[in-house]
């Protein structure tokens, strides 16, 4: 009997204990939701989000791609012709020097799991996360982004310029084959003489406007 | 009201239709004012701001109307098509029939039977009709099992809601909703839950009469199935209850039926205990006596009886279902009847 | 045809219709929804004849209390699953001599009769009156009622009981 009123007794007061807790916070407590499109946190130092490719660095290495766990880049590359630079410099901004066109480099970010293995393999630091989380879509395809600075007739030119290329050297090659003694040792330091010389004038002639501005 | 509608229409079928209309207008404007009202409720008391966007949040409820308006009315393959599309219908007039003796004001109740609160009770137990029909057409064993809970809890409870009823009824010597309001004018400490008019030996009952009123409450919030009550519907284990497969305006007809409900229980608790219309200060202010200022005062108390449904909601956890029978049978039943004998007393001495 | 008529005949054909159902019906939760609405009308028949507390008593307990349970059996001992709540027509025929018999008997009675139509009561307080008679002329059949009633339940706890 004692217990039943007990019971009762516990019952009120528990229930009166927990309404005036509920009750304080309905009056008193300041909410703390953060309104977010117009209040936004402090992001992390590190925090992982859409990636970016700085095309103009990009040496079109495929190291990216092969650490992908899922596969969402896509890289192409063409072969830069003796005599043409690779983007404006020709070179990175650390100063390697680029031999390939990159006429396409998408990343699907539907498919991206944001793991960031792609950003350290990268010889030139040029893929990397940037702060932006907010790019939804409503189309699945708009969220594949192609970072390549060549449009499509440029990235056709450059390609058939490689082609013709590679036919020049096939003949050369061919020539090269009829004389026995000497098979690849030219080949080597023939493209790498005329690469050297051809980008030296260039890099040369590029700095100039890089200075200016 | 009535009498006025007679005088101009004639008595005739229009008159009878034109009747329940303010409380469907009230009723839809106080489901759409609730369910704002509980989101709110409930996110300061978890200390966030709740619906804010749709202008400032006030439309909020208005803009969920109009997407369930715009929403599939999707009737499972294996569920019974008739009583399917029936039983919404069922529960809604069923909670809407129980408004015709609710006395919004001297001049204003749907109609004034002088055995107001019985049908009260009766009319609401049409409503588990319908939700064991809602239950069974999904043909989905949680609906199956909400419909059970729901059934099983309602019937149980419905008897210490009568009993805490007949208390007031013995003193009052009237089921009349009306007189019942009546009964209880001239200011606070005549309502019932002081014991209404008397002389001072009225004093004695009031621990009583308090013990009633909070197993009324009690089995009311159980009748609604309501938190901490809502094992019917409990999320975490029966989705969503007897209602699980509605969608659409199906769905907002049960949605619309329990608010409707809330504000019902809440009403008839107000009226039996806390005078209804009637003004706190009684004769004192004349102008709060007016018909205009009852009906204020009417929702108002039935409105924060509605407040702390809502309150209670987001502050208890849900009980089990041996529990909610303990409650019910070992502590309102017995305290009920412990009421009823000591009121009996009271009254024959 | 006045308003009380047709409110008449609209309860009367619902009753009817329903009550067919209820027989005719192959699933047994078509005619217990049928039977609601036949209790309904049949409810609505006793507010009609100013009859509004048994009225009441017939939705509270024959709805609230007996469909319910009824439902509620219903659906206990069916699987969810396969919904094979069948009922079948046995003896088509004996049944239906009986019952053109029957009927026949009925609206001969009716129409041979010679009924005397009482002046039209006024509307009257029967709660009141159903109180005090219970409780002085009638208490001892309403006792004899109540105790049967307990009898009944103390028996039914008896058999829910599990036994030890
Ligand atoms: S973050 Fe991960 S998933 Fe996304 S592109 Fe880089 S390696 Fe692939
Ligand atoms: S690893 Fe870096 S440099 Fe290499 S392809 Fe990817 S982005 Fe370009």
């Amino acid at each position: 009997m004692r217990k039943y009123f007990k019971n009762i007794y516990l019952g009120f007061s528990t229930i009166w204990i927990g309404m005036m807790i509920t009750l304080k916070h309905l009056l008193f407590y300041k909410n703390i939701t953060i309104q977010y499109p117009e209040q936004r946190l402090q992001l992390p130092e590190r925090e992982r989000n859409r990636l970016y490719v700085n095309i103009d660095d990009c040496i079109g290495c495929d190291q990216c791609v092969r650490a992908c766990p899922v596969n969402c880049i896509k890289i192409e590359t063409i072969k830069a012709v003796p005599g043409d630079k690779v983007g404006k410099t020709g070179e990175t901004s650390a100063g390697k020097k680029k031999a390939l066109f990159v006429p396409k480099f998408t990343i699907d970010f539907a498919k991206c799991c944001y793991c960031e293995l792609c950003v350290f393999p990268c010889p030139t630091v040029c893929i990397y996360m940037t702060d932006v989380f907010e790019f939804s879509e409503f189309q699945r395809n708009d969220l594949v982004y192609d970072f390549t600075d060549l449009t499509k007739e440029q990235a056709e030119e450059k390609r058939k310029k490689a082609e013709e290329w590679a036919l020049e050297m096939q003949k050369k090659k061919e020539a090269a084959a009829k004389k026995p003694p000497e098979k690849k040792v030219p080949l080597k330091p023939e493209t790498n003489d005329k690469n050297k010389s051809d980008e030296s004038p260039d890099s040369k002639s590029d700095d100039k406007p890089s200075k200016d501005s | 009201m009535e009498q006025f509608l007679i005088d101009t229409f004639g008595d005739n079928i229009l008159t009878y239709i034109i009747m329940p209309v303010p409380v469907l207008i009230f009723l839809s404007l106080f489901a759409l004012g609730a369910v704002l009202a509980e989101r709110k409720v409930s996110a300061y008391m978890q200390d966030r701001y709740g619906p804010n966007r749709v202008g400032k949040g006030i439309l909020q409820t208005l803009a969920d109307m109009i997407k369930l308006f715009q929403k599939e009315d999707i009737t499972p393959a294996k569920a019974d098509k008739l009583l399917y599309n029936l039983a919404p219908f069922i529960v809604f007039t069923a909670t809407f029939m129980g408004y015709a003796v609710i006395p919004f004001c001297s001049l204003y109740i749907g109609a004034d039977l002088n055995i107001g609160i019985f049908y009260f009770l009766a009319i609401t137990s049409l409503s588990i009709v319908g939700i064991l029909i809602a239950g069974w057409a999904s043909n989905n064993k949680y609906s199956l099992f909400g419909a059970m809970r729901a059934v099983a809890q309602i019937i149980s409870y419905e008897i210490p809601t009568a009993l805490a009823i007949l208390i007031v009824v013995m003193i009052a010597g009237t089921l009349s909703m009306q007189e019942i309001v009546e009964l209880q004018g001239g200011g606070i400490l005549n309502w019932f839950i002081f014991g209404g008019p008397g002389g001072a030996t009225k004093y004695i009952l009031l621990p009583f009469l308090f013990a009633a009123f909070m197993v009324l409450y009690i089995s009311t919030l159980a009748e609604t199935n309501r938190t901490p009550f809502d094992i019917p519907e409990a999320e975490s284990e029966l989705v969503a209850g007897f209602h699980t497969e509605y969608s659409g305006m199906k769905f907002a007809m049960f949605f619309f039926a329990e608010y409707g409900q809330m504000f019902a229980v809440s009403a008839i608790v107000a009226t039996l205990f806390l005078g209804g219309w009637q003004s706190p200060f009684g004769e004192l202010i004349p102008v709060l006596n007016t018909p205009v200022a009852q009906i204020i005062w009417f929702i108002l108390k039935g409105c924060i009886f509605v407040f702390v449904q809502m309150w209670l909601r987001w502050t208890l956890p849900r009980l089990r279902v041996d529990q909610l029978m303990i409650l019910c049978w070992k502590y309102l039943i017995p305290v009920s009847f412990i009421n009823l004998f000591a009121v009996g007393l009271y009254i024959v001495l | 045809m006045s308003l009380y008529d047709g409110i008449f005949y609209a309860f009367a054909i619902i009753t009817v219709v329903s009550a067919f159902i209820v027989v005719l019906s192959k699933n047994i939760i078509y005619s217990a929804v049928s039977l609601f609405i036949t209790l309904f009308g049949v409810a609505g028949f006793f507010v009609l004849l100013h009859a509004d507390f048994i009225a009441v008593t017939q939705i509270m307990i024959y709805i609230g209390g007996i469909l319910v349970l009824l439902i509620f059996g219903v659906m206990l001992t069916t699987k969810i699953t396969d919904v094979k709540l069948k009922t079948k027509n046995i003896n088509a025929l004996t049944s239906a001599i009986f019952v053109i018999g029957i009927t026949a008997v009925l609206i001969f009675i009716m129409l041979t009769t010679n009924w005397k139509v009482a002046e039209v009561v006024k509307y009257d307080e029967t709660i009141d009156k159903i109180g005090v008679l219970l409780l002085t002329d009638y208490l001892l059949p309403f006792e004899i009622a109540s105790i049967i009633l307990l009898i009944a339940l103390i028996g039914a706890a008896m058999y829910a009981r599990k036994s030890k």
